[in-house]
């Protein structure tokens, strides 16, 4: 539904993105994260058609960005950064201006604009002044407008920044519905947002693609799995454990770890085995001996760094 | 079509939720009023001919500051993104909003209408010369128009914005007045390009072609540039 190849973006001397290629199969969530200034805004600008690509090429719901903008446009909602209102108009104003700015047909804007008003939860609040309304809402009011036309595409820039956790819960659900009838890129900070609703990820950092790939593959990708194993060696030094734990040929990095220790090997090799076998044999107790997957929020700082935390 | 009509009402919604739109009405007609009661005292004509004058003069720093948000606004706030990702044509945008404050002037001359009034009870105007001056000081709002929106275009400051349409839109009343510095045979020329002498056919009640070619070609030049700042900031 939307490939992108070799997309590269310059402003003068600047290049915001480089080289950035992925692609999004029909109905599927696809997570765009990376720090600020990355280039995710970018992205979404280029495919949105607002701003031109300096090389490459994008294909969005089966149309060229560059070569026929207004067939992708009728086919995209997109919602920037700042959601893009009128704030001396109410909210039923805004909305039917938008339906009209999308040459929807007469006979359903007015329809249209009560459906998606009542799938954002504004029901009631068609009368509410733009300026007036709290972040949230105007968050929603934004959403609503990218949803008027029902496109195939959605693609959402930070969606749920500046929300309080009940209203996070609520996007996330509405845009866990709308998945499936559409697909959506969405880009967020928050991570654990993009495990919760995202099959697949795309990590871009100062505008080059880091990582992208189902959502398991990024985080092993960004940082193997491990293993936490807990030995009960009485009277036994720490380091000596931990020594004896290194020895072992299917190991390949021990840390201390708190109490316990902190084990790598490498991929596709399962040291627990090995592991318990060494500790029964010295006769250790094993207190714990469990495989660690890697967080998003691991694999991001992993492979972003920790300059901007 | 549909998109150039939902730009235009809601520009016109815009200007009456705020002050701005009777703030302008106000200030206007204020102003004409001041020049039309001059013209009578001055000249004792029952014409409008003073008025119309400096009624233009006036348009030149009012409606500058009318068009001087259309675009700056629009693109300090977001809502710009908006209209170039729907799929809208810039030309559909640019005429939507020219329209939207070209109503506005309707509206504006609508309201000197009182002025005729009171010639036609106490005096006997003429009525053919007062249909042309009001075609000419509309065709001048339409170029006035037409150059705010191109500086409006130009920048997202409202206020640098307002500033650059009348340092824009100055010259063509400049060269009229700086054209007698110049000698004779320059003065002609200059004065081909100064826009009182053209409005002044239309205030004596002459329709010219030369006249309505001048002030068509200055608003669709005017909107052309403007046409092609909005293509060009979406390639900067």
């Amino acid at each position: 539904m939307i490939e992108v190849e070799h997309l590269t973006k310059r402003y003068g001397a600047f290049t915001a993105i480089e080289d950035v290629s992925f692609s999004v199969p029909k109905g599927h969530v696809l997570g765009f994260i990376g720090p600020n200034g990355a280039g995710k805004t970018t992205t979404m600008r280029v495919l949105t058609g607002f701003l031109p690509a300096t090389e490459g090429r994008a294909v969005v719901a089966g149309f060229d960005v560059f070569e026929d903008p207004v067939e992708v446009k009728r086919r995209v909602g997109y919602l920037p950064e700042t959601p893009p209102l009128y704030r001396e108009l109410t909210v039923g104003e805004y909305l039917r201006f938008c339906a009209e700015l999308r040459d929807l047909p007469r006979a359903d804007r007015l329809r249209r604009v009560g459906e998606v008003m009542e799938r954002v939860g504004l029901r009631g609040w068609e009368r509410r002044v733009l300026g007036t309304l709290s972040k949230g809402y105007r968050q929603r009011v934004g959403l609503a407008q990218a949803l008027l036309h029902n496109p195939p595409v959605l693609i959402l820039d930070e969606p749920t920044s500046g929300l309080d956790p009940a209203q996070n819960v609520g996007v996330r659900e509405l845009i866990a519905g709308l998945a499936g009838d559409h697909t959506i890129i969405l880009s967020t900070h928050i991570l654990p947002e993009v495990e919760a609703l995202c099959a697949q990820v795309v990590l871009i950092n100062k505008g080059k693609i880091a990582a992208s790939g189902t959502m398991e593959a990024v985080r092993a990708q960004a940082a193997p799995a491990y293993f936490r194993v807990s030995l009960h060696a009485a009277g036994v030094e720490p380091a000596a454990v931990a020594r004896a734990v290194g020895a072992l040929a299917e190991v390949k990095v021990v840390q201390p770890d708190g109490e316990a220790l902190r084990v790598e090997s490498e991929p596709g090799v399962d040291p627990r085995p090995a592991i318990a076998s060494m500790a029964v044999g010295r006769g250790w107790g094993v207190r714990g001996l469990e495989r660690t997957i890697p967080t998003l929020e691991e694999a991001f700082l992993s492979i972003v760094g920790r300059e901007g935390a | 079509m549909t998109a150039t009509f939902a730009i235009l009402k809601r520009e016109l919604l815009t200007y009456f939720v705020s002050p701005l739109a009777y703030v302008f009405l106000g200030v206007f007609l204020f102003l004409a009023g001041v020049f039309f009661y001059l013209g009578i005292a001055l000249t004792g004509e029952a014409s409008l001919r003073v008025m119309m004058g400096n009624v233009s003069i006036s348009l030149m720093f009012v409606l500058p500051m009318l068009t001087m948000r259309h675009f700056a606004e629009e693109q300090k706030t977001g809502t710009f993104e908006m209209l170039m990702t729907s799929p809208v044509s810039p030309v559909a945008i640019l005429v939507g909003k020219w329209l939207a404050s070209l109503t506005l002037c309707l509206l504006m001359l609508l309201g000197t209408g009182l002025f005729v009034a009171i010639l036609a009870y106490y005096g006997e105007p003429d009525w053919g010369v007062i249909a042309t001056s009001y075609l000419g000081l509309f065709l001048t709002c339409g170029v006035f128009c037409a150059g705010g929106l191109f500086a409006s275009s130009l920048t997202d400051d409202q206020v640098a914005a307002g500033m650059g349409g009348i340092v824009l839109l100055m010259p063509l009343w400049l060269v009229g007045s700086a054209s007698s510095l110049v000698g004779e045979e320059w003065q002609a020329r200059l004065d081909h390009l100064a826009l009182l002498p053209h409005l002044r056919s239309f205030t004596k009640g002459v329709i010219d072609t030369a006249d309505l070619s001048y002030f068509a070609l200055l608003t669709f030049g005017f909107l052309f540039l403007t046409f092609r700042t909005l293509e060009s900031r979406r390639w900067r």
